[in-house]
């Protein structure tokens, strides 16, 4: 049988079971819905990621986009999959109506998109940025800048990209340098260099509108000097559209995502390159964060869909493939067992499991939070819903990218030497999971800002109702039958950690406080994750199937062999532990 | 010049689920399983769709025989772009006879131009309803619709539609699939086509669709309202799966590969 990529009963289990999508169809905001607009929904992403997406792939990631004369073109099947993706109507799908949108949960949208991601995580890249760059003019921009790009990007004529980083700068957007002059027509004229920019061209729409960080001239220096503009390949002019001044500098040469260029531009070469500014001049970082965050939430599910494409691949090799005999036979001429018959080889699958289906119930965590917090009636529960996905954030944006990369190199483990041959896809996944804990803020970036902003901020308020929810599934799973007592463990230890650190902070000893935020990150993680497989076990304790008997398998393994680890960590973060924070970087060779 | 057509939507097993013998021998287990659109009828559905959009729109009127689980594939066509829909509830077995009668009694209430079915539904591959619903009917009738280009050229991308209707609407010609290759029927109107899969590749249902197809009518009518005898006249006494594929043996010479095949086989 073909590659599913993602497992339909998981999705709809979580779905309809953990998730409660259809709980959701009761707030104003999604009264147009119901199951029977999410399953056929559904049921029309499976089919594109499988038959339109999915076959694609491999000749995506073969052939790479080609830069000549100034121009980029991407491989030709892109605008099959551009077209089927718009027709599907994904650009606009959780947007409100007013906009042209279906007003869709995010909940529903993110875990159907994740067949899209797992089908071809390049060609989705192109709508979701798209959405991405949309939603952020949606809300800030003014009607002005609306009527000029906001249609043409939600029907797919153009797409969108977010254009931050610069080559000096790198992750700092405190150094962003390019400039924003302001002319007497109200459009300011741009200059600089950006780079590393998905979607920054392609020859697939006729028009890109960039959303591009630039400072305007005069404004302060750092974060606070930063304003939003819109910048498009080509500008409304007259009746038509006409060269806007957006060189393409060359394009990077990736190891993944191979299907979605990533280019450096060039504004304002010629002087005449015209931005639009998005949103009140010098608070472009906080606009964009809104696109920043939910760009997050989508790498975090590409983690979890690469994961999830590759898991499925190696379990289909591994019940297929007979090879050598159980331990302890002595019988060499016993015919020869599937792998799946190895002990080793199951840690490698329940292990996958552990990490994608994990993942993908966090990211629906997740994304439920982000439509609570937006539309859920009582101010309070939007306030809390908002806390959480602020702090989640981080999480579910590093967690399935760096356990996801574990989780795909033991697919490709699993095949063995076919693993590190060409020929088969496990070393393509890898590939493009890598990115993934670099692209839309590292995983230093994250670590920084979980323990930075996110647990410390309100007082520790988000941290106590995360407490909250973990207290209450272990609760729910206990009654139920199921031992969560090591999730408990391992959130006494979050709390306790990060009340000393903060304590830290609070004192001004930043680096006694930051020193181990990678491990704070991962400790979070851990039990966040840990969270998210009890909310699965204690809806899937009451039915006696496999696919009930994985899950609580999958659960059992995470709370067992991962959760112990939160002491651990607790106690490097605790202690500062000195090795890395004392080392010369003259000692290193 | 507008046309209406009345397409077919059988619910069907999905055919990737996996189909069981129930104990008692006599029908499958139906637990667990997922339900989808024939995709004969499917295919229909976008060559309806594809006619009416090219012969300056018109009706694609959608029909189902089963009980009230029908509406979900209702909707999918409807999703897909069919203008609204017939279910003639009925709970209980079905054959082709009841089927084409129902839907024979609809087409003469409905009076469409033309009926696309599916060749067959992929459930019990019967490829009956279509031939009993034109001789009924009294109407031409051409099986199997293909198309001469394939499924990837030009023509099917832009969705052009492989039915050729004359200007004034009195001819269909049809193109279809016979062991040796296409042949290519001119038909009177009214006729019922049956598809083939290589007619066309039907479109996603949108999500646009999806909610428009909310609020577009499922008219409600029983085999009694329409005058239909449901009473099957074809049971089912025994189902079983075939037998599993012994394992091939090596042969040592050309001498003994013939000498089975000549008295073991018998198929020389």
């Amino acid at each position: 049988m073909a590659n599913p990529l993602v497992s339909d009963r998981l999705i709809d289990f979580l779905l309809y079971e953990v998730l409660d999508a259809e709980a959701l169809c009761a707030l104003p905001a999604f009264s147009e819905h119901s199951r029977a607009t999410f399953d056929p929904w559904l049921g029309a992403c499976r089919r594109v990621a499988r038959e339109v997406l999915w076959p694609t792939y491999r000749p995506m990631d073969l052939e790479p986009p080609r830069f000549e004369g100034g121009r980029v073109f991407v491989h030709p099947s892109m605008r099959t999959c551009w077209r089927e993706l718009v027709g599907l109507g994904v650009l606009a799908a959780s947007r409100p109506s007013s906009v042209g949108g279906q007003q869709l949960p995010l909940t529903v949208s993110t875990l159907s998109n994740v067949y899209l991601m797992a089908g071809n995580l390049s060609a989705y890249a192109y709508a979701g940025l798209t959405t991405g760059a949309a939603h952020l003019i949606e809300a800030f921009g003014d009607d002005a800048v609306k009527s000029s790009f906001l249609a043409a990007m939600y029907e797919g004529r153009w797409t969108g990209t977010m254009a931050l980083t610069e080559p000096q700068a790198g992750s700092s957007l405190a150094d962003v340098k390019s400039t924003a002059t302001p002319t007497s027509g109200g459009r300011f004229l741009m200059k600089g260099s950006k780079i590393f920019i998905s979607g920054g061209d392609q020859d697939v729409t006729e028009n890109i509108v960039h959303l591009v960080l630039a400072r305007i001239d005069g404004a302060p220096a750092g974060t606070r000097g930063i304003s939003l503009f819109a910048v498009p390949k080509l500008r409304p002019s007259g009746e038509g559209l006409r060269a806007n001044d957006v060189t393409i500098a060359g394009v990077i040469h990736k190891i993944g995502w191979k299907g979605l260029p990533s280019v450096a531009l060039s504004l304002g070469d010629e002087g005449d390159c015209h931005g639009w500014l998005v949103g009140p001049a010098n608070q472009g970082l906080k606009c964009m964060f809104q696109m920043m965050n939910e760009a997050r939430l989508m790498v975090g599910a590409n983690g979890a869909a690469t994961a999830s494409a590759a898991f499925h691949e190696s379990l289909a090799y591994a019940r297929e493939r007979k090879q050598g005999r159980p331990l302890g036979s002595t019988d060499a001429n016993a015919e020869p067992v599937a792998l799946t018959e190895h002990p080793d080889v199951r840690r490698m699958l329940l292990r996958q499991k552990a990490i994608v289906e994990g993942s993908l119930a966090l990211i629906g965590l997740t994304a439920q939070l982000a439509d609570w917090s937006e539309h859920a009636e009582q101010a309070e529960r939007r306030a809390e819903a908002k806390l959480l996905l602020d702090l989640l954030t981080p999480i579910a944006k590093t967690f399935p990218a760096e356990k996801g990369f574990e989780a795909n190199a033991l697919s490709l483990q699993l095949h063995g030497g076919y693993g590190y041959s060409s020929e088969y896809l496990p070393e393509a996944w890898l590939r493009d999971q890598k990115l993934n804990t670099i692209h839309e803020g590292t995983t230093t970036i994250q670590g920084l800002d979980l323990l930075g902003r996110k647990v410390i901020a309100g007082g520790g308020a988000a941290l106590m109702a995360l407490d909250g929810r973990v207290r209450d599934a272990v609760k729910r799973a206990q009654a139920a039958g199921f031992d969560a007592a090591p999730l408990e463990r391992g959130m006494d230890e979050l709390a306790r950690v990060t009340g000393v650190l903060g304590a830290r902070g609070a004192s001004g000893d930043v680096l006694g406080m930051m020193g181990h935020s990678a491990d704070f990150l991962e400790l979070a993680s851990t039990v966040a994750v840990g969270w998210a497989w009890v909310e699965v076990a204690a809806r899937a304790v009451q039915n006696d199937d496999d696919f009930s008997r994985g899950l609580r398998q999958a659960a059992s393994y995470w709370l067992a062999t991962e959760l112990p680890r939160a002491q651990h960590l607790a106690r490097l973060c605790e202690t500062n532990e000195r090795s890395y924070l004392d080392v010369n970087e003259a000692w290193l060779d | 010049m507008p046309i209406k057509i009345l397409v077919t939507a059988k619910r069907v097993e999905d055919y990737e689920s996996k189909i069981k013998v129930n104990a008692q021998g006599n029908g499958i287990v139906l637990e667990g399983l997922k339900y989808k659109i024939n995709p004969f009828d499917e295919i229909g559905v976008e060559e309806a769709l594809r006619l009416v959009a090219k012969h300056g729109g018109g009706e694609v009127v959608v029909a189902s025989v089963g009980t009230k689980d029908v509406h979900e594939q209702l909707r999918h066509a409807l999703a897909m772009g069919a203008t609204r829909a017939i279910w003639v509830n009925h709970a209980g077995p079905l054959d082709q006879m009841t089927v084409a009668g129902c839907l024979q009694k609809l087409i003469e209430k409905e009076k469409p131009d033309l009926a696309i079915l599916g060749k067959q539904a992929i459930d019990d591959d019967q490829n009956q309803v279509g031939q009993y619903l034109a001789e009924w009917l009294g109407w031409s009738q051409a099986t199997f619709a293909s198309k001469e280009e394939s499924l990837e050229s030009e023509a099917e991308k832009s969705k052009t539609p492989a039915l050729q209707l004359s200007a004034d609407a009195k001819t269909l010609t049809v193109i279809r699939e016979v062991d040796g290759g296409l042949e290519t029927l001119e038909c009177s109107m009214p006729c019922v086509v049956t598809t083939d899969l290589r007619l066309n590749q039907p479109r996603y249902a949108s999500l646009p669709g999806i909610m428009k197809a909310k609020s577009k009518p499922i008219e409600e009518h029983t085999p009694a309202t329409l005058g239909v005898d449901a009473t099957p006249k074809i049971t089912v006494t025994k189902m079983e799966h075939p037998p599993a594929r012994k394992a091939g043996i090596k042969v040592p010479d050309v001498a003994t590969l013939m000498d089975k095949l000549k008295n073991e086989a018998k198929v020389i």
